[in-house]
């Protein structure tokens, strides 16, 4: 994507004509409609719909800000081994502002991103991936000398509607994880006046951006969202719940070490601290580099990305269970529990022998027992207490 | 301070306690205490929680087949299937137990929860002493529960509770569109996280484990030295008493 072309998309032109010129035969732009229903999750009669209002938009203007992150989700959605009409899509779409890939750089490049704001303010899509550092006034993320909050304020004022795309837009992710030195935030702890779309992971699967864009430009309007702002149509299952080795779960099939016949055989990374339990995202099914492998796939388990706060909360990520702060590593949960127990039951019997020895020791000073006697009971003991002064 | 162990009837007496030896041998009354819904719910929760400990350790860290096919085999799936079942369970017994609330006898109801009263706290110490073998014979008559007893069931009420929204809470991420799942999102958002939710329920079994063994023990012990019927209770519903033997809550 994103190769410099021959062929631009003209003002307005829609994208049928513009594919049309682009030399994409209608059936692989057919192909590709079904392709984006099906990871919509719309039923296959809506394909017809989606091509029709896809090849009829107009060139639509799209500003991708990337502000305190690593480029990998840019890569993770560049990262494809031949350009697909998806890709092309997001190449036609996403031409107004890119500072990594766009060819102009410094005031030319800041200029493009001015003029374009200006040109389609209310009507253009803001992408943002990155988080938005505010301590020290965000002096921790600065693009020709504004912080990332200031250009994510102006960009985010004029736009139709905003994508959070990976981890950090989403919740800050590792430069938010404690103690999170920067004050990184996501997007949608700054932008509060629009809806804003999380595009969860790090990275996150680039069809999923492709087909929430898809999505916008078909519809007029974002996708069903969670809880969390994330697309339905990618987060609404748990990786457990897709997973391909689910069966060997379910039969009791773990793999112990990265290294052991289990490991071999593909068998559940349960016990090696995979997450997939309790991380929701498409990748087993959408899976990464045009479908090639994915982490569980490739035999590690699952860190939980696309889960707010997962560098905190998702780890370690080997092990199954958290550690209990405070008591070491080897001292876990189990440990300390099992001590508790056994030393429960310990008391129990110590307790136990001593009511035992303390009877006794009562019968044989021939005291009457300070308890409820039954009917077999000896009698009441009629001698006057041996120690009138009490005590 | 007066009296000691055994026989002094005129120190009992003036407590307004009656002490066993002074009373006549053979002259019981029968007390109806544990209706059957509760009983129902005792035995009911007791054989969910057991399952659920069991098959809870073996889905906290399962391991069933070294080696062979997948085909066929459904071992920790039924695990999840009982433990889930189970936890149903538990939750009708909660749900009995609420209603119980309002509609039980004075040892059922809500006043039977807690130890409120200055009383209570002052005859939870004397419990306490009696477990520690210091006064023994101080030690209140009750005909439902001690103060001990009603702090620490209602303790182990909190404590399945707690099993019950967090492990429902991770019930439901299999339907994320669904009710539970819905009902209960503030959960990892209140602790930081699904993951410390699962530590949570993991550790808290370990309550229960621990609760056992004593809770157990102290009723058989209860059984033996006061021979009160603490036992037959939680099964007929009812305690042998003494007639003249007064009672706390009586």
């Amino acid at each position: 994507m994103l190769m410099p072309t021959a062929v631009p998309w003209a003002e307005d032109e829609d994208l049928g004509s513009f594919l049309e010129r682009r030399k994409v035969s209608r059936r692989e732009f057919l192909g590709f409609c079904a392709e984006i229903t099906a990871i919509l999750g719309l039923a296959s009669t809506m394909a017809p719909q989606v091509a029709e209002a896809l090849q009829a938009i107009r060139r639509p203007s799209v500003i991708w800000l990337q502000l305190q992150e690593c480029t990998g989700c840019v890569e993770s959605v560049v990262r494809t081994a031949e350009p697909t009409i998806g890709d092309l899509v997001l190449d036609v779409v996403s031409l107004d502002y890119q500072h990594t890939l766009m060819a102009a750089a410094g005031h030319q490049a800041e200029k493009a991103l001015q003029d374009s704001m200006a040109a389609n303010r209310g009507k253009y899509l803001l992408v943002v991936t990155g988080s938005v550092p505010l301590n020290a006034n965000g002096v921790y993320t600065t693009i020709g000398g504004r912080t990332a909050k200031v250009i994510l304020e102006e960009a985010a004022s004029g736009a139709a509607a905003v994508i959070a795309v990976g981890a950090c837009a989403h919740w800050g992710s590792v430069q938010a994880a404690r103690p999170n030195p920067t004050g990184a935030v996501g997007v949608g702890d700054i932008v509060k006046d629009k809806p804003v779309v999380n595009i969860a992971g790090c990275p996150p699967i680039g069809d999923v951006v492709t087909a929430t864009i898809v999505h916008y430009l078909t519809f007029g309007r974002v996708p069903e969202l969670d809880y969390d702002g994330r697309p339905m149509f990618a987060y609404g299952a748990r990786i457990h719940d897709q997973c391909p080795r689910r069966a060997n779960f379910d039969a009791g099939q773990f793999v112990e070490e990265f290294d052991d016949a289990a490991a071999r055989k593909g068998w559940c990374l349960y016990h090696v601290g995979c997450k997939g339990p309790a991380t929701f995202s498409p990748c087993p099914i959408f899976m990464w580099n045009t479908r090639t492998s994915w982490p569980i796939g490739a035999g590690h388990p699952c860190i939980g990305c696309t889960e707010r706060g997962f560098w905190d909360t998702m780890s370690p990520f080997y092990t199954r269970m958290p550690n209990v702060a405070g008591v070491g590593v080897e001292r876990t949960a189990d440990v300390i529990g099992a001590a508790l127990a056994v030393g429960a039951t310990a008391g129990v019997l110590a307790h136990a022998a001593a009511t035992g020895v303390h009877r006794v020791r009562e019968r044989r000073a021939g005291r009457e027992l300070p308890v409820v006697s039954g009917p077999n009971a000896p009698p009441p003991p009629t001698t006057p207490p041996t120690n009138p002064e009490g005590r | 301070m007066t009296e000691q162990l055994g026989g002094t009837v005129d120190t009992a007496r003036a407590r307004g306690v009656a002490h066993p030896a002074d009373t006549p041998v053979g002259t019981f009354r029968w007390v109806y205490l544990w209706h059957w819904p509760i009983r129902a719910m005792h035995w009911v929760a007791a054989l969910s929680i057991m399952l659920l400990i069991f098959t809870g350790f073996v889905i906290g860290r399962p391991y069933y087949l070294p080696a062979g096919q997948v085909t066929g085999e459904f071992f920790i799936g039924w695990m999840r299937l009982i433990h889930f079942i189970a936890a149903g369970a538990l939750v009708a017994t909660v749900i009995v137990r609420i209603y119980w609330l309002f509609a039980g006898n004075r040892y059922e109801r809500f006043n039977a929860l807690l130890p409120v009263r200055g009383r209570d706290w002052v005859n939870m110490l004397k419990q306490v002493k009696y477990y520690l073998m210091i006064h023994p014979e101080r030690a209140p008559h009750y005909l439902g529960h001690n103060p001990l007893q009603q702090l620490s069931y209602t303790l182990i009420y909190v404590v399945a509770a707690v099993m019950i929204i967090t492990g429902f809470a991770m019930y439901g991420q299999a339907n994320p569109g669904g009710l539970i799942r819905g009902a209960t999102l503030w959960v990892p958002q209140l602790v930081g996280g699904i993951q410390n939710v699962r530590l949570i329920h993991h550790v808290l079994t370990w309550v229960f484990l621990i609760f056992i063994p004593i809770h157990i023990y102290l009723s058989v012990r209860a059984d033996i030295l006061e021979r009160g019927g603490t036992m037959s209770s939680i099964i007929t519903g009812g305690r042998f008493v003494r007639s003249d033997e007064e009672f706390v809550d009586g």
